[in-house]
Protein backbone atom coordinates (compact mmCIF):
# COMPACT_ATOMS: atom_id res chain seq x y z
CA UNK A 1 0.00 0.00 0.00
CA UNK A 2 2.83 2.25 0.80
CA UNK A 3 4.90 1.44 -2.23
CA UNK A 4 1.68 1.75 -4.24
CA UNK A 5 0.85 5.55 -2.42
CA UNK A 6 5.39 5.84 -3.20
CA UNK A 7 5.16 5.31 -7.02
CA UNK A 8 1.67 6.89 -7.29
CA UNK A 9 3.50 10.08 -5.52
CA UNK A 10 6.36 9.23 -7.99
CA UNK A 11 4.58 9.23 -11.07
CA UNK A 12 2.45 12.81 -10.64
CA UNK A 13 6.53 13.97 -9.91
CA UNK A 14 7.51 12.86 -13.06
CA UNK A 15 4.52 14.21 -14.85
CA UNK A 16 4.94 17.52 -13.55
CA UNK A 17 8.64 17.52 -14.10
CA UNK A 18 8.53 15.99 -17.67
CA UNK A 19 5.41 18.80 -18.44
CA UNK A 20 7.68 21.60 -17.17
CA UNK A 21 10.48 20.50 -19.64
CA UNK A 22 8.48 20.42 -22.52
CA UNK A 23 6.91 23.60 -21.90
CA UNK A 24 10.65 24.73 -21.34
CA UNK A 25 11.31 23.65 -24.71
CA UNK A 26 8.27 25.12 -25.95
CA UNK A 27 9.20 28.38 -24.60
CA UNK A 28 12.65 28.52 -26.14
CA UNK A 29 11.26 28.10 -29.38
CA UNK A 30 8.58 30.55 -28.95
CA UNK A 31 7.60 32.45 -32.40
CA UNK A 32 4.29 33.54 -31.86
CA UNK A 33 0.68 32.40 -30.12
CA UNK A 34 -0.42 29.32 -32.21
CA UNK A 35 -3.81 28.77 -33.24
CA UNK A 36 -5.82 28.13 -30.40
CA UNK A 37 -9.22 26.09 -31.65
CA UNK A 38 -11.14 27.90 -28.87
CA UNK A 39 -11.01 30.64 -30.91
CA UNK A 40 -11.05 30.09 -34.23
CA UNK A 41 -12.35 33.69 -35.67
CA UNK A 42 -10.63 36.82 -36.51
CA UNK A 43 -11.47 38.46 -33.25
CA UNK A 44 -8.81 37.25 -30.67
CA UNK A 45 -10.00 39.82 -27.97
CA UNK A 46 -10.78 36.69 -25.91
CA UNK A 47 -8.00 34.94 -26.63
CA UNK A 48 -5.92 37.40 -25.18
CA UNK A 49 -8.09 37.95 -21.96
CA UNK A 50 -8.24 34.02 -21.36
CA UNK A 51 -4.35 34.01 -21.60
CA UNK A 52 -4.29 36.84 -19.35
CA UNK A 53 -6.35 35.08 -17.21
CA UNK A 54 -4.59 32.21 -17.13
CA UNK A 55 -1.55 33.54 -16.71
CA UNK A 56 -2.27 35.04 -13.28
CA UNK A 57 -4.41 31.72 -12.44
CA UNK A 58 -1.46 29.44 -13.13
CA UNK A 59 0.78 31.79 -11.03
CA UNK A 60 -1.66 31.86 -7.92
CA UNK A 61 -2.45 28.10 -8.39
CA UNK A 62 1.46 27.30 -8.90
CA UNK A 63 2.26 29.31 -6.17
CA UNK A 64 -0.22 28.07 -3.88
CA UNK A 65 0.85 24.59 -4.58
CA UNK A 66 4.48 25.27 -4.02
CA UNK A 67 5.34 24.46 -7.68
CA UNK A 68 8.03 26.23 -9.94
CA UNK A 69 5.87 29.02 -11.31
CA UNK A 70 8.03 28.89 -14.57
CA UNK A 71 5.66 27.25 -16.95
CA UNK A 72 3.42 29.97 -16.39
CA UNK A 73 5.78 31.89 -18.52
CA UNK A 74 4.07 30.30 -21.56
CA UNK A 75 0.97 31.73 -21.15
CA UNK A 76 2.60 35.36 -20.56
CA UNK A 77 4.26 34.69 -23.99
CA UNK A 78 1.16 33.84 -25.18
CA UNK A 79 -0.67 37.38 -24.03
CA UNK A 80 2.21 39.75 -24.56
CA UNK A 81 2.11 38.47 -28.34
CA UNK A 82 -1.92 39.10 -28.89
CA UNK A 83 -2.66 42.11 -26.82
CA UNK A 84 -2.77 45.86 -26.96
CA UNK A 85 0.09 47.20 -24.46
CA UNK A 86 -2.59 49.81 -23.36
CA UNK A 87 -4.83 46.75 -22.20
CA UNK A 88 -2.08 45.24 -20.30
CA UNK A 89 -1.06 48.04 -18.65
CA UNK A 90 -4.79 48.91 -17.35
CA UNK A 91 -5.71 45.55 -16.50
CA UNK A 92 -2.07 44.96 -14.52
CA UNK A 93 -3.34 48.64 -12.27
CA UNK A 94 -6.29 47.06 -12.19
CA UNK A 95 -5.07 44.40 -10.42
CA UNK A 96 -2.79 46.19 -8.22
CA UNK A 97 -4.89 48.42 -7.21
CA UNK A 98 -7.41 45.46 -6.80
CA UNK A 99 -10.56 46.60 -9.34
CA UNK A 100 -9.86 43.81 -12.05
CA UNK A 101 -13.08 42.41 -12.87
CA UNK A 102 -11.97 38.88 -14.11
CA UNK A 103 -11.99 36.10 -11.68
CA UNK A 104 -8.29 35.06 -10.96
CA UNK B 1 -57.27 33.26 -36.27
CA UNK B 2 -56.90 29.35 -37.62
CA UNK B 3 -60.26 29.52 -38.94
CA UNK B 4 -59.75 33.31 -40.51
CA UNK B 5 -56.24 31.14 -42.35
CA UNK B 6 -58.35 28.22 -43.20
CA UNK B 7 -61.00 29.92 -44.81
CA UNK B 8 -58.65 32.49 -46.81
CA UNK B 9 -56.63 29.55 -47.73
CA UNK B 10 -59.71 27.66 -49.32
CA UNK B 11 -60.74 30.58 -51.18
CA UNK B 12 -57.40 31.33 -52.53
CA UNK B 13 -55.20 27.50 -52.49
CA UNK B 14 -52.38 28.74 -54.26
CA UNK B 15 -51.31 30.67 -51.18
CA UNK B 16 -50.61 27.15 -49.25
CA UNK B 17 -47.12 26.85 -50.73
CA UNK B 18 -46.67 30.29 -49.49
CA UNK B 19 -48.06 29.71 -45.74
CA UNK B 20 -45.57 26.32 -46.15
CA UNK B 21 -42.02 28.72 -47.43
CA UNK B 22 -42.87 31.46 -44.96
CA UNK B 23 -43.47 29.37 -41.69
CA UNK B 24 -40.52 27.09 -43.03
CA UNK B 25 -38.30 29.98 -43.14
CA UNK B 26 -39.18 31.24 -39.86
CA UNK B 27 -38.96 27.70 -38.33
CA UNK B 28 -35.36 27.53 -39.63
CA UNK B 29 -34.44 31.00 -38.71
CA UNK B 30 -35.15 30.58 -34.75
CA UNK B 31 -33.86 27.02 -34.45
CA UNK B 32 -30.55 28.53 -35.80
CA UNK B 33 -30.71 31.01 -33.17
CA UNK B 34 -32.02 28.78 -30.73
CA UNK B 35 -29.21 26.14 -31.46
CA UNK B 36 -26.52 29.54 -31.13
CA UNK B 37 -28.32 30.58 -27.71
CA UNK B 38 -28.01 26.52 -26.51
CA UNK B 39 -24.98 24.74 -27.70
CA UNK B 40 -22.53 27.46 -28.92
CA UNK B 41 -19.55 27.71 -26.74
CA UNK B 42 -19.01 31.34 -26.55
CA UNK B 43 -22.58 31.81 -24.39
CA UNK B 44 -23.00 31.28 -20.55
CA UNK B 45 -26.04 30.81 -19.35
CA UNK B 46 -24.96 30.13 -15.87
CA UNK B 47 -21.98 32.76 -14.45
CA UNK B 48 -21.77 30.69 -11.10
CA UNK B 49 -21.67 26.72 -12.54
CA UNK B 50 -20.62 27.38 -15.79
CA UNK B 51 -18.58 30.93 -16.46
CA UNK B 52 -16.34 29.81 -19.14
CA UNK B 53 -17.76 27.09 -21.14
CA UNK B 54 -15.31 27.73 -24.15
CA UNK B 55 -12.93 25.98 -22.03
CA UNK B 56 -13.94 23.10 -21.95
CA UNK B 57 -13.90 22.37 -25.77
CA UNK B 58 -10.86 20.14 -26.13
CA UNK B 59 -8.42 20.88 -28.57
CA UNK B 60 -9.41 19.22 -31.28
CA UNK B 61 -12.98 20.37 -31.36
CA UNK B 62 -13.88 22.30 -34.62
CA UNK B 63 -16.16 25.03 -34.48
CA UNK B 64 -16.28 26.44 -37.55
CA UNK B 65 -17.63 24.76 -40.75
CA UNK B 66 -15.07 24.34 -42.92
CA UNK B 67 -11.73 24.50 -42.45
CA UNK B 68 -9.38 25.16 -45.37
CA UNK B 69 -5.90 25.26 -43.51
CA UNK B 70 -6.28 23.74 -39.92
CA UNK B 71 -5.69 20.46 -39.47
CA UNK B 72 -7.43 19.54 -36.22
CA UNK B 73 -6.72 16.09 -35.50
CA UNK B 74 -2.94 17.26 -35.07
CA UNK B 75 -3.95 19.70 -32.26
CA UNK B 76 -2.63 19.81 -28.90
CA UNK B 77 -3.16 21.80 -25.79
CA UNK B 78 -0.96 24.93 -25.58
CA UNK B 79 -0.47 25.95 -22.53
CA UNK B 80 0.75 23.86 -19.53
CA UNK B 81 -1.92 22.27 -16.58
CA UNK B 82 -1.97 24.12 -13.69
Amino acid sequence: MQQRTTRLIRIGIDYHLRMAEVIEEKIKNYRTAPFDARFPNTNQTRNCFQNYLDFHRCNKALSDKGQDVAPCDWYQRVYKSLCPLSWVGRWDEQIESGSFPGKI
Amino acid sequence: MFATLSRQLKNHPALIPLLFFISGGTAMSLMYLARLALRSPEVSWDRNNNPEPWNKMAPTDQYKFYSASIDYSKLKKNGPDY
